[in-house]
């Protein structure tokens, strides 16, 4: 083992940081658990491996509504008038310039531009498009930037959602929140520093996969850990039946006891980890359920997210599971919202989806914003890729419907750092190619961790001989357009 | 220890250079890891980014002139440039580049000065050179040393001012072993026969009777299987499932036999390329099959071939060889000697595999092998010898029953003369002969209330078999209504005369059955011209279907008939064409419901389909038996007994008797009926253990025509080949080269990478080995090997380790056996302070490592703590709790659910879990088990509140804690701390000290109570899980028990290996 892994061990900060607080309880191989640190020097901005910012953050945690399948930029957001002259035409040779398409339509004979068959309507300071199924995130136009340039390699699910949560399209890396958890840590230490919540949409639902929270080569105590509609809302969080919480407590105290014993006969410093995790597991089977508990959320709040606020596994409800989180400082919290693979049927489904999400969406924000939140927190709103102008199988009067597009897309962020009001990114009358400033989904990335105040290339783990990075071996580049 | 005195040292060790003892600055050790990560990006191996043409892993060109300057001179600070450079502050001239972000430290240029200092001398990358075996040291303690390991700890010990520690206790080593040889505890009589057992050798004959067991074949197994990236399910898209199994059994065999290493690589990367290989050997090859494949429907399938071959290449690269060469996919490699060009070469061997880049979502995709199971195996063999036995038995009774025959053939022959015509069979329960139709209706001469009705097209014929027939034209049927059931449970038989206008008719001539509720009924079936029945409850679940083995000819009356002796199984269900009973292959076997159904019997089809266009029926007839074959024979007048019946037995020649006398067993001779029956059943059975058929993904490579050409791949991009050359298979060149008369394909490559000359085959195995028993390889990056990977501890320690496996036949056993018979393993893994001062890590073995356990075996240690533990080796993957919905809620369209196996299957060995990679068992998941979509060559070993929250909550260890409990409730043992020394006997291999009994016994007196106060919760805990609880125990005590149990599980000392 040469100096140099040594140090990646027992990083100096982590020795400095001792040095500072004392060592004696904690021991040595605890240097390898970086959570306990945390605690070592609660005034550091980060709690995780990482020494410090590398810049100075503009916010200090993220929420990420992801939208799986493949939300269709054309029907919400990426509007140019003259789709509707170009409606029922070819699309151009000129436009499709030779590029690959995906097994289902490839085979197609024509393919036919369809316009949205929604109305839409210009919104906030800046004057953005947004389609009359999106009312409520029009109406916050003015505290959002929409990246209408955002683009992927990738033209099918799977890779897609792997390469955007985890930066490759191959499986094997982490994802970005367990990235931030173990460079960052958590400032909380009753829950999990990265929580993930999926809802279930109304349209044809693509598999999820444990590897888009997973941890990859990290550490796996940074996978993301799941909050649940059913059951408990941690896996095993509830005691067994008949178990009580002051049964649990002697229990504790009880082995806590011979672990200290073994401590001293051991000597193996591991062992006081090992009892400050059964504590913390103990706090989380209260933090966990006081935080799922939307009793003491007022009316107005509830209304705020819509009808579906208190109904447990609804996008609203996680919506308003996130804010909660991120109130108590949790740095990344993710939901899955499913039912975005609008093939067929377009039209009426995709309005079924808005209809779920729109509003608690727009909420959140406005949510965080009234509570002081929005300042230090990003919300980053997207799916994996959208969705072609032309139309897959039969157009006709009202009905139609899309195959995969990764060459343009859009996404939206919001929050600490991120320029409010704002637009980005140019895409030709067809919403097909980019004209104007492209964003590809690392570059994105990149640019999220800036406004963590990570430089992505700094922010680096050795595995199989390379240093490796949330925002891959291309060359990814931070937007500083997009930031306040 | 004071505390400030340990954060010095701790500092001092990490900061100072590691500059140890008299030492100085080593090339391999201190520089090359520096120049690797801060220089080679722009200074090594990969041309294209390269700078200044000046490569920092060739001695030659760092040394050389450069147009008066050069990048280093030995022993001249001065004159280095690569020195001013690493000192100069002007971004301009400063080494590395600031864009780099990759600053140098203090402590990295002060290494460079040292080394520059003492003349720059090279070394040659150490895991890259030939592999020899260095001599061992002199061991400074010969009492403590036991074998060669010894030598090489101790002296890294000595040179850190380190002794080794006193060797554990017995009880402790007992312990150690078991859990690291098998994963699972020593049960306190293993321990105590060990404690007993004074021999010299008793360590030893512990170690042999542990590496001979199951459980080391299973231990062994799971890493391999992380290598392999093994899983039960396809990883991409809806992750569907395939049954790898076999090969993980493969595994499982070879481990336990003790397969040398060479072959087990070979077989695993080759095996299907041997000549004339095996089963096995097939099964073995799937290896390469265990990737991740896709079954999206709009992916591009050559991409994703491409993918599989990559992972192929990766995945033998890490796993053999310690090389990161999947870096050269897209560009040379930045660090070790791999160009793009030789990438490809070594690409090219896998570039040839038949199987496609879109693959099913429905089990194995081809190529595949067919495999037995051993539950197959053996159900087959006792098939096969229940078979011979009833053999016997009946040949017994052919004696037996000589005497009745003579007796019967007498007696027929008297009544032969006034019999000119067989007996009509008995049992006719509805009989249609179809002459004669009166507006459409025809009579059933036996059910005169029957209703049978001409539709549509179908009409009557004269001139049939029998007088008139029915002959079915287009849509036409004749419907039967008031037709009763035929029951499934009792014997019945069926049959016409049919007259196809071809050979190859398909259909069903007759037929009662519901198609709309999953085909119940039965029917008299045509398939592609051969004659059959279905039996039906649900299609195909529940359900006999029989084909006869033979066509009927066309354009001729010919009789069919079936008989079915209501055993539900195909064994009883009989096919006749003109009263030979066929042969037939049965496409359904099991029957255990209702047949009747609310639809009539129509002839020309079933309700609505299968219609017989062109077909000419007669003589339709129903029994309420199973008719003999005689009786069959008798109908389609093929009878040949009724004439020699006629004949005197003296008159009879031998072949006639043997005629009579078989006809007489197989018809009429009850007892040798039976035995046939039950011999027919066993034919049944073993017919369908050939048909379910499971099978095992292998690899096999295209036909010699059909071979893909190798192309470079532009940036990796499976669409961008660069068809100006072509890339035959080759071997990257700074290895040593292939043997001439290896063939240039996976199997020349497979033994290319197990020839001795290979430096790194045998230094990697090695120091996997070392991992598994140590918890920490002497090299931390066991799939790098290369110079951005981990100098290892004892460089000439894995040297010789690796040489030893090479040269002494690949023998792992032995490996391994070596290493947990060194002094260094037999250390007592107590940490003290001088410990902590010097090596807190314990990277150089001052001390036995502690650690926890593997996720797999600390469920399974609760479980055979327990005794809940369920041994069997091998066999599909079973699926133990797990909380509910977990699949649904990430699968496609909610399409995958688990289903939770009950019995025996919740309790197996959590290596047999069944592994669904993109949503995996979550309590192993929490315990760092990976999920296995690409190939893992290290855990991580986490510590987190989700660990403490599974054993204390999860279903399956609140079980085992109750049962736990049970077992230490029912031991005899009457005192509290009897009943605590026992239980902590099976947890931790020693009796529980004061301490532990004073705290437990004071949480079991307050605990009872607060049971006894509220009687609900004890009966609750104790209904957690499948099994039930002894009803014979006390409520309250068990409930008490069952949470000290639980306490006892959740001990760090029940956790760790120690």
């Amino acid at each position: 083992m040469s100096n140099l892994e040594i140090q990646q061990i027992l990083s100096r900060r982590k020795l400095l940081q001792l040095g500072a607080r004392g060592f004696g309880a904690l021991g040595a191989a605890s240097l390898l658990n970086p959570s306990l640190f945390a605690e070592a020097n609660p005034s550091s901005p980060f709690q995780g491996t990482l020494a410090g910012p590398h810049f100075k953050p503009a916010a200090k945690r993220i929420i990420y509504l992801f939208f799986s399948g493949g939300p269709s930029h054309i029907d919400m957001y990426d509007y140019h008038p003259e789709m509707r002259k170009n409606h029922g035409i070819e699309l151009p040779d000129s436009i499709r310039n030779g590029q690959r398409i995906t097994g289902m339509t490839s085979g197609q004979k024509s393919f036919p531009c369809v316009a949205p068959m929604f109305d839409f309507s210009r919104h906030g300071k800046n004057g953005s498009w947004f389609s009359e199924i999106i009312p409520n995130i029009a109406s916050i136009a003015d505290e959002i930037t929409l990246v209408k340039s955002v683009h992927t390699e990738a033209i099918n699910h799977d890779p897609a959602i792997t390469a955007i949560n985890t930066g490759v399209q191959q499986p094997g890396k982490p994802s970005m929140g367990a990235w931030l958890d173990w460079g960052m840590g958590s400032p909380n230490k009753n829950l999990p520093g990265y929580v993930v919540m999926i809802s279930k949409g109304r349209g044809q639902s693509q598999a999820l996969y444990d590897r888009l929270w997973g941890s990859g080569f990290l550490p796996s105590k940074h996978q993301g850990v799941k909050f649940r509609s059913a059951g408990d809302p941690v896996l095993y969080l509830s005691n067994p039946k008949g178990v009580s919480r002051d049964m649990r407590r002697s229990m504790l105290d009880g082995i806590a006891k011979i672990n200290q014993a073994k401590k001293k006969e051991s000597g193996d410093p591991e062992i006081d980890a090992r009892i400050a995790q059964y504590e913390m597991a103990y706090r989380m089977q209260t933090s966990v359920p006081e935080l799922v508990d939307l009793k003491d959320e007022p009316k107005h709040v509830l209304d705020l997210y819509g009808k579906d606020a208190m109904r447990k596994g609804s996008f609203a409800h996680n919506c308003l599971i996130a804010r909660r989180l991120s109130e108590r400082g949790v740095p990344f919290v993710q939901l899955f919202h499913r039912g975005w693979d609008q093939h067929g049927s377009l039209p009426s489904k995709i309005r079924q989806q808005c209809e779920d999400v729109d509003q608690p969406a727009a909420a959140l924000v406005r949510d965080l914003k009234q509570r002081g939140l929005l300042k230090d927190t990003i919300v980053i709103c997207g799916g994996e890729f959208g969705r072609t102008i032309y139309s897959q199988g039969k157009l006709t009067k009202d009905n139609h419907g899309r195959d995969h597009h990764g060459r343009c897309f859009s996404m939206w962020l919001a929050g600490g750092g991120i320029k409010a009001g704002f637009e980005y990114g140019k895409t030709d009358d067809f919403a097909y190619n980019i004209v104007e400033n492209p964003v590809h989904v690392n570059d994105l990335n990149a640019t999220v961790l800036q406004c963590l105040g990570i430089d992505h290339e700094r922010f680096t783990y050795r595995y199989l001989g390379l240093d490796q990075r949330l925002t891959g071996v291309e060359h990814p580049k931070v937007i500083p357009e997009l930031l306040a | 220890m004071g505390k400030s005195h340990t954060i010095l040292a701790v500092l001092s060790f990490s900061l100072s250079v590691p500059v140890v003892g008299k030492e100085s600055v080593s090339f391999n050790r201190d520089i090359r890891p520096i120049l690797s990560s801060k220089c080679f990006h722009c200074h090594g191996p990969s041309e294209k980014s390269r700078k200044a043409k000046l490569r920092l892993d060739l001695q030659q060109s760092a040394l050389a002139d450069r147009d008066g300057t050069r990048a280093i001179v030995p022993g001249k600070l001065d004159e280095s440039e690569l020195w001013h450079r690493i000192l100069s502050d002007d971004p301009e001239e400063m080494m590395p580049p600031p864009e780099s972000k990759k600053p140098m430290t203090k402590q990295e240029i002060e290494l460079f000065r040292q080394w520059l200092k003492d003349g720059a001398e090279w070394e040659r990358h150490w895991s890259f050179g030939a592999l020899e075996k260095p001599s061992v040291p002199e061991v400074g303690d010969p009492a403590w040393s036991r074998n060669p390991i010894d030598g090489f700890v101790h002296r890294s010990l000595r040179n850190r001012g380190l002794k080794p520690s006193p060797e554990a206790d017995r009880r402790t080593l007992a312990r150690r072993l078991h859990l690291d040889l098998t994963g699972l505890p020593p049960t306190p009589s293993e321990v105590k026969a060990f404690l007993d057992d004074k021999s010299p050798d008793a360590y030893e004959k512990l170690v042999d009777r542990l590496l001979a067991s199951d459980g080391y074949a299973e231990r062994m197994t799971l890493v391999w299987m992380d290598a392999a990236r093994y899983g039960d399910t396809s990883v991409f898209h809806d992750d569907g499932p395939r049954t790898m199994w076999p090969w993980r059994d493969w595994v499982l065999d070879a481990y336990k036999n003790n397969m040398p290493f060479d072959q087990f690589t070979v077989e695993q990367l080759a095996g299907d390329l041997l000549p004339e290989s095996t089963v096995e050997q097939k099964i073995a090859s799937g290896f390469n099959r265990n990737h991740a494949t896709t079954d999206e429907g709009g992916v591009i399938a050559e991409e994703f071939r491409v993918e599989y071959v990559v992972d192929r290449v990766k995945t033998t690269a890490n796993v053999w060889m310690g090389l990161t060469m999947e870096c050269a996919q897209c560009h040379s490699h930045m660090y070790d000697p791999i160009s793009q060009e030789e990438y490809y070469r070594f690409y090219a061997f896998y570039n040839n595999n038949a199987d496609p880049g879109m693959q099913t979502r429905r089990g194995n995709q081809a190529p595949v092998v067919n495999v037995q199971s051993a539950d197959q195996r053996k159900r087959k063999e006792e098939l096969e010898k229940r078979d011979a036995e009833i053999s016997k038995k009946q040949e017994a009774r052919r004696k037996e029953a000589r005497k009745a025959f003579d007796e019967w053939t007498d007696e027929q022959f008297l009544n032969a003369g006034e019999k000119k015509t067989p007996v009509a069979p008995a049992g006719l329960v509805s009989h249609l002969p179809l002459d004669g139709f009166e507006k459409n209706l025809t009579p059933d001469l036996v059910r005169k209330d029957s209703e049978c009705r001409l539709h549509g097209k179908a009409k009557p014929v004269g001139g049939a078999k029998f007088n008139g027939g029915l002959k079915i034209e287009g849509n036409g049927y004749l419907e039967v209504k008031g037709f009763k059931d035929p029951q499934w449970n009792k014997p019945f038989s069926y049959g016409c005369w049919v007259k196809t206008p071809n050979g190859n008719q398909n259909g069903a001539v007759f037929a009662k059955m519901d198609e709309g509720n999953s085909y119940r009924g039965f029917d008299l079936w045509f398939q592609n011209g051969k004659p059959g029945a279905h039996i039906i409850h649900k299609w195909q679940d529940n359900a006999v279907k029989v084909v006869g083995k033979k066509k009927v000819a066309a354009k001729k009356w010919q009789h069919l008939f079936i008989t079915y002796d209501g055993s539900g199984r195909a064994a009883g269900t009989r096919v006749y064409l003109n009263g030979e009973k066929l042969d037939h292959t049965v496409e359904a076997d099991g029957l255990t419901a209702t047949i009747a159904t609310d639809k009539p019997l129509r002839l020309g089809r079933r309700f609505g389909t299968s219609i017989v266009n062109g077909v000419e029926i007669d003589d339709v007839r129903f029994y309420d038996r199973e008719l003999t074959s005689i009786e069959v024979q008798s109908l389609s007048g093929s009878d040949q007994i009724t004439p020699l019946l006629a004949i005197s037995a003296s008159d009879r020649t031998p072949e006639q008797t043997k005629v009579l006398f078989d006809h007489y067993l197989h018809s009429l001779d009850k007892p040798f009926r039976e035995l046939g029956k039950e011999r027919d059943k066993i034919g049944g059975e073993l017919a369908s253990l050939g048909k379910t058929k499971i099978t095992s993904m292998i690899m096999a490579d295209n036909p010699a025509n059909k071979m893909r050409k190798t192309y470079l791949l532009m940036r990796g991009q499976y669409s961008s080949p660069d068809k100006t050359k072509e890339f035959l298979p080759d071997t990257p060149a700074f290895l040593p080269p292939m043997k001439e008369d290896l063939p240039k394909t996976r199997l020349g490559l497979a033994k290319w990478i197990v020839d001795p000359k290979h430096p790194l085959t045998a230094r990697v195995a090695a120091n996997r080995h070392w991992q598994t028993i140590f918890g920490r390889g002497l090299s931390n990056t066991p799939s790098d090997f290369g110079s951005q990977g981990s100098w290892p501890t004892h460089p000439d320690l894995i040297n010789w380790l690796a040489a030893d496996f090479r040269d002494n036949g690949w023998n792992v056993k032995r490996a391994i056996r070596q290493m947990v018979t060194s002094a260094t393993y037999r250390q007592s893994s107590v940490t003290r302070a001088e410990h902590l001062e010097k090596d807190p890590v314990n990277l150089y073995h001052a001390r036995a490592p502690r650690f926890r356990m593997m996720g797999e075996f600390v469920r399974d240690n609760a479980l055979a703590i327990s005794g809940l533990l369920k041994r069997d080796f091998g066999g599909a993957g079973v699926k133990p709790y797990q909380p509910p919905g977990l699949w649904v809620e990430v699968s496609l369209s909610g399409g995958r659910k688990f289903i939770r196996d009950k019995g025996e299957k919740l309790y197996r060995r959590s290596m047999y879990t069944y592994w669904k990679r993109s949503a995996p068992q979550p309590a192993l998941m929490a315990f760092d088990t990976p999920t296995r979509e690409v190939c893992v060559l290290q855990r991580q070993r986490t510590n987190t509140p989700m660990q403490a929250l599974v054993t204390l909550n999860d279903e399956q260890f609140v079980e085992a804690a109750r049962h736990f409990a049970r077992r230490i409730l029912t031991s005899g043992a009457q005192t509290f701390s009897d009943r605590l020394n026992f239980a902590f006997e099976w947890a931790t291999s020693r009796p529980a000290d004061q301490l532990r009994i004073e705290v437990l016994q004071k949480f079991h007196d307050e605990q009872s109570k607060v049971f006894r106060d509220d009687p609900k919760r004890a009966e609750d805990l104790l209904s957690v899980g499948e099994s039930p609880r002894d009803a014979k125990l006390d409520p309250y005590e068990h409930a008490t028990w069952t949470l000290l149990a639980s306490m006892i599980l959740n001990l760090d000392e029940t956790l760790n290996r120690e």
